[in-house]
């Protein structure tokens, strides 16, 4: 692996940015602020998956996080006017402690499982030795027929989920 | 020349062609256009002191935006105040990267296609631009503290997320009868026959009721009238950019224009042919300069369309147009996609 190469430097920057936003996104006391960062953090994940010569999945990463998820989250914020996050939250020791607790085993899982990980192969393919046969077909191939149960049982979810929210924001308003 | 470094310098070549076509050319002539063109709709002279036929009157537009005082509000939040404008304009000049503006030409021993970087991601990465300016819009409209601005930019993210559906799912059907989300093969797709033996192969004529919501929705995508409800002066003062001046106003100017362009040459591109002349296959270097000049001319045309629209019909309410995108187009899209499918399915297409 050669100690300097483009594709180094920009995995690099990518890398730091999706971090370093991610902490800002929790340490940040303005809401609007705390989503801004996380639509940061979401580019430098995109750029990963250009780098993995994946671009259909750095396209849907910001089309549908960047793009539409976060952009409601945001709507709901300005919605609500939330100028300052509540400063109640030495009030809550019990769920600090616990938050701690779960964010440590959760890293701790994440940790294990990236050191127990198979090493990638040696040497550095570049982008373009890398034979990219269209990703798109065979991505949908695979959608519908290894996994059109699975599929099919998550686009359900998201209509039940759907449903449920516009019956809950209903009744509210009656 | 080492292979790398000739396909660099290729699409430096590119890239420097598309932005100075664009900015060079298209964009000070759509301003002096769009003011021409209102003054003729309404029955008076437009701007005709500047130069012949007032030709330079973009130049002093942009003069003018550029010596004016910038004024940044004093409770505004000075960060996302200036970043705002910037997350509207660069997606908006990056979109052009995926457009194929020609067909393939011979030079120098290699053959360039004529488009900038020939993704397999294609309209996706257009969308993924598109809703990343969204940001800049609704931030705007945040950062200046102020609640017209606020509201302007509330509506206007509420317009461009409900309309991007209905465009989705109309340009799904596209990339379904072409098999490809490349542009430049859509492109060739179709150049490549006739649709019911003597229409070209255009997917404006399989597929009309897709092609009229992607037009519609990339209205409303774009602000522009009818469905310029985010900056409706007479409710809210101008919108997201009330509180922007100088050349910070200039940028959200230049960025809508900008988006104004994409949108036309993708309209041409995806329904309309592209660079391919119908029933017609010109070869060679001059078919090559030929398609250039097609796209060109399909483009303007779309761009004329923005806006004799413009200076012709009254703005919608925010109701009427949330229920057009909602109840009205989103179905029909998807039976336009069922359509297309169908034509699929039977080899229509």
């Amino acid at each position: 692996m050669p100690a300097f190469s483009g594709q180094l430097v920009v995995f690099g920057f990518a890398s730091f940015f999706a971090l370093a936003f991610a902490v800002l996104m929790v340490v940040q006391r303005t809401p609007v602020r705390s989503v801004l960062s996380l639509v940061v953090t979401f580019f430098g994940l995109s750029v990963l998956a250009v780098l993995l010569a994946a671009p259909f999945i750095a396209a849907l990463q910001i089309f549908v996080y960047a793009g539409a998820i976060l952009v409601l989250f945001l709507f709901v914020i300005m919605l609500l006017n939330l100028k300052e996050e509540a400063a109640d939250e030495d009030d809550r020791p019990v769920q600090r402690t616990l938050g701690l607790l779960v964010a440590l085993a959760l890293g701790g899982l994440l940790a294990g499982a990236t050191l127990r990980a198979p090493a990638p192969p040696r040497g550095t393919p570049s982008l373009s030795s890398i034979p990219s046969p269209d990703e798109i077909p065979a991505l949908g191939r695979l959608l519908f027929s290894d996994y059109l149960l699975a599929f099919e049982a998550l686009s359900l979810l998201l209509l039940v989920a759907a449903v449920g929210a516009l019956l809950l924001s209903k009744r509210k308003f009656e | 020349m080492s292979p790398t470094l000739a396909a660099a310098l290729e699409g430096a070549a590119k890239i420097a062609f598309v932005w100075a076509c664009v900015l060079g050319a298209v964009l000070p002539n759509l301003i002096w256009v769009e003011r021409r063109m209102a003054g003729l709709i309404q029955d008076r002279p437009g701007p005709n002191r500047v130069g012949p036929f007032g030709l330079f009157q973009a130049v002093a537009d942009i003069l003018k935006l550029l010596m004016k005082e910038d004024v940044v509000p004093m409770y505004a939040d000075r960060l996302l105040h200036t970043v705002a404008p910037l997350i509207l304009l660069v997606p908006a000049m990056t979109t052009f990267a995926v457009i194929p503006f020609g067909s393939t030409i011979h030079l120098f021993g290699r053959d360039i296609s004529l488009v900038v970087a020939d993704v397999n991601i294609g309209i996706l990465y257009v969308f993924a631009l598109t809703s990343v300016g969204i940001y800049g819009l609704v931030l705007a409209g945040w950062a200046s503290n102020n609640k017209f601005a606020l509201l302007g930019g509330l509506r206007s993210s509420a317009q461009v997320i409900s309309y991007e559906l209905a465009m989705g799912i109309a340009a799904i059907s596209v990339f379904l009868a072409a098999g490809s989300l490349r542009l430049q093969r859509v492109v060739e797709y179709q150049a490549s026959g006739t649709f019911l033996g003597f229409l070209p192969l255009w997917n404006c004529f399989p597929q009309a009721i897709g092609c009229l919501i992607f037009i519609v929705s990339a209205f409303a995508e774009t602000n522009r009238v009818p469905f310029d409800l985010p900056e409706a002066e007479a409710e809210l003062v101008a919108g997201y950019h009330t509180e922007y001046s100088a050349f910070r106003f200039g940028m959200f100017f230049m960025a809508e224009y900008l988006n104004l362009i994409a949108a036309s040459a993708m309209m041409a591109t995806l329904y309309f042919g592209g660079w391919s002349l119908p029933y017609l296959h010109l070869t060679g270097i001059f078919g090559s300069l030929a398609s250039i000049a097609v796209f060109a001319a399909k483009t303007g045309f779309f761009i004329f369309l923005f806006v004799w629209v413009r200076w012709t019909l009254p703005r919608f309410r925010f109701d009427q147009l949330m229920n057009l995108g909602w109840k009205v187009f989103l179905p029909l899209s998807l039976l336009n996609l069922l359509w297309t499918g169908a034509l699929v399915l039977w080899g229509v297409i």
